[in-house]
């Protein structure tokens, strides 16, 4: 109430107080949970689709199949290989490597009527086969990559940016539910950014040997033409994350079509394909822990670092007392992507840990990551 | 409420348009944090201030249609947490009267880091407030609510909310002096 007298020292306290006890609350995220269960309780009336959900079926039965089939055998359901070396993510944040996509039917989505598979309509420069896609099969609960830009330090180029990953447990589709993330939430860790943000996903489908995105309205965002490639493949890395292949190409369309320029640069009259990790992905990062993670004194720190002679240097800084920790760790492997781990002893409060490579031409930092954490 | 809507200020263009699923993702995305908060306060209890303030956006989303703004829909969302957490409190109120002290009152270890003494003795006066005083108090210091939007949001009288606000603030100041 704004009527009152604003210097009262009673008001003042009180409204003190009770903003501090509220910030204490850190509530977990429940966006992917409370959609499902908004497309659950759905009133049937509203739903036509429905009408013909029998007729179809057989057809989807057939369709998940195939999906199932595409992402069957040598499936990772982790991030790959590719990405982080093998190993990396059963290390990393503990990721269930549950795979078992409890196939969809409990709640499917009215945007993806089975009868209608939302498809690339032809236009003409579309390449690849624009038949009929397949939606993902929705999981209950599953973790997936989500990948953010992160600034390069000690980049010639002041918009240098590189590929940073996070965890987000998600429900429902999991390369729609990435994407959804990396569109329209903000990173947790305050040094990551995205250039997605105000792009509306319509689906994400899968037919022979492409995976299409279709976006109700791609970002309008023009970029210079490095940065735009590598936000291109930050939607490449975490569609291909969620889905556990890091082999098909994404296709990028817009109501269904194709052939935009992505942030006025890149071309998607075709499917992007995975570019080389060594070329965007951040030479090194931490997985865990994760950014403002309550954490106890003894905390191990994992990530993926491609760093000469396999040198990954950290430092540990309390932000009240600014007591400082440093030193270095090795990863498994040098100048490749492989795992690395350390331990630190740390005193109650709030520290900043970070990790940095060092150039060997002239020992200035070269790539960096960085994570805040309160010690219990 | 506390929470700068930096969401929906991004794409206020795009807003009347948007169908329910972009809404619900950008309300939650602005809003939902402090609703929890919200009905933490009012419930002490943040277990069950999340499944509140959830079933409140499930709803919300059932009835986008009809709302198609998201002003309307963070009022609507407020007004569902604050009904449905009263009316959990009431209930809590019966329940507790038969079991003492199975209110879930503490904050799990986790959250109980660094309160403040102030802090404390002003949560632990407000819990001796009858439940519309305290609701009243909870929307007017941390919600940041003029008399009119809290009147709307619990659904009583203006004249209601002052005299409810009026001795709230009486039976705390006395308190908080004693304790001193």
């Amino acid at each position: 109430m704004n009527d009152n007298k604003p210097n009262d020292p009673f008001d003042e306290l009180m409204r003190r107080s009770l903003h501090e006890e509220a910030d204490r609350i850190e509530p977990s995220d429940a966006l992917p949970e409370i959609r499902a269960r908004a497309h659950a309780q759905r009133p049937a009336a509203r739903r036509p689709w429905l009408l013909t959900a029998g007729l179809a079926a057989a057809g989807t039965a057939a369709a998940i199949g195939a999906f199932t089939m595409l992402n069957g055998p040598d499936n990772i359901a982790d991030d790959g290989d590719a990405v982080a070396g093998p190993g990396t993510t059963t290390t990393a944040t503990g990721v269930p490597e549950s795979q078992t996509p409890s196939i969809a039917s409990a709640t499917p989505e009215p945007s993806q009527a089975p009868t209608e598979p939302p498809t690339t309509s032809p236009s003409a420069k579309t390449a690849g086969p624009t038949d009929r896609g397949v939606p993902e099969p929705a999981v209950k609960s599953t973790v997936v990559p989500v990948y953010w830009l992160g600034q390069q330090v000690g980049a010639p180029k002041k918009s240098a940016a590189r590929l940073y990953r996070t965890w987000a447990k998600v429900s429902g589709r999991p390369a729609e539910q990435a994407v959804r993330i990396m569109t329209t939430k903000q990173p947790s860790d305050p040094d990551y950014y995205s250039v997605w943000r105000g792009a509306a996903l319509n689906t994400v489908t899968r037919s022979n040997g492409i995976v299409t995105v279709d976006f109700k309205q791609l970002p309008t965002t023009a970029l210079d033409a490095d940065l735009a490639r590598v936000a291109a493949q930050q939607l490449v890395y975490t569609v291909q994350g969620a889905l556990g292949d890091n082999r098909t190409p994404i296709q990028v369309t817009e109501a269904g079509r194709s052939g935009r320029r992505l942030f006025g640069q890149v071309d998607t009259s075709g499917p992007l394909s995975r570019a080389q990790a060594a070329d965007v992905q951040a030479l090194v990062w931490i997985d865990s822990p994760a950014e403002d993670q309550l954490v106890k004194s003894k905390v191990t720190v994992q990530g993926v670092a491609s760093a000469f002679e396999a040198t990954v240097n950290y430092e540990a800084t309390n932000l009240k007392t600014r007591e400082t920790k440093k030193s270095f760790t090795s990863a498994k492997e040098g100048q490749k992507f492989s795992p690395y781990s350390f331990q630190l002893t740390l005193t109650p409060g709030e520290w900043q840990i970070s990790v940095y490579l060092l150039s060997a031409e002239d020992g200035s930092i070269t790539n960096t990551d960085s994570k805040s954490v309160v010690v219990k | 409420m506390a929470q700068p809507a930096v969401v929906y200020e991004e794409c206020v263009t795009h807003e009347s348009s948007w169908d329910a699923d972009e809404a619900l993702t950008a309300v939650y995305t602005a809003h939902y944090t402090s609703l929890v908060r919200l009905g933490s306060l009012l419930l002490r209890d943040t277990g069950t201030a999340e499944e509140i303030v959830q079933d409140a956006f499930v709803a919300m989303h059932g009835r986008w249609h009809r709302l198609r703004d998201p002003h309307k829909a963070l009022a609507y969302l407020r007004t569902a947490v604050v009904n449905r957490c009263r009316s959990r409190q009431r209930h809590l109120v019966v329940v507790d009267k038969h079991t003492p002290r199975t209110l879930p009152d503490e904050p799990s270890a986790e959250q109980a880091v660094l309160r403040t003494a102030e802090t404390d003795r002003v949560i632990e006066a407000m819990r001796t407030l009858p439940e519309k005083q305290r609701t009243v108090m909870v929307l007017r210091y941390y919600g940041d609510l003029s008399e009119a939007e809290i009147a709307d949001t619990m659904g009583i009288s203006r004249g209601s909310v002052k005299s409810h606000a009026a001795r709230a603030s009486k039976s705390l100041r006395q308190l908080l002096e004693q304790n001193v």
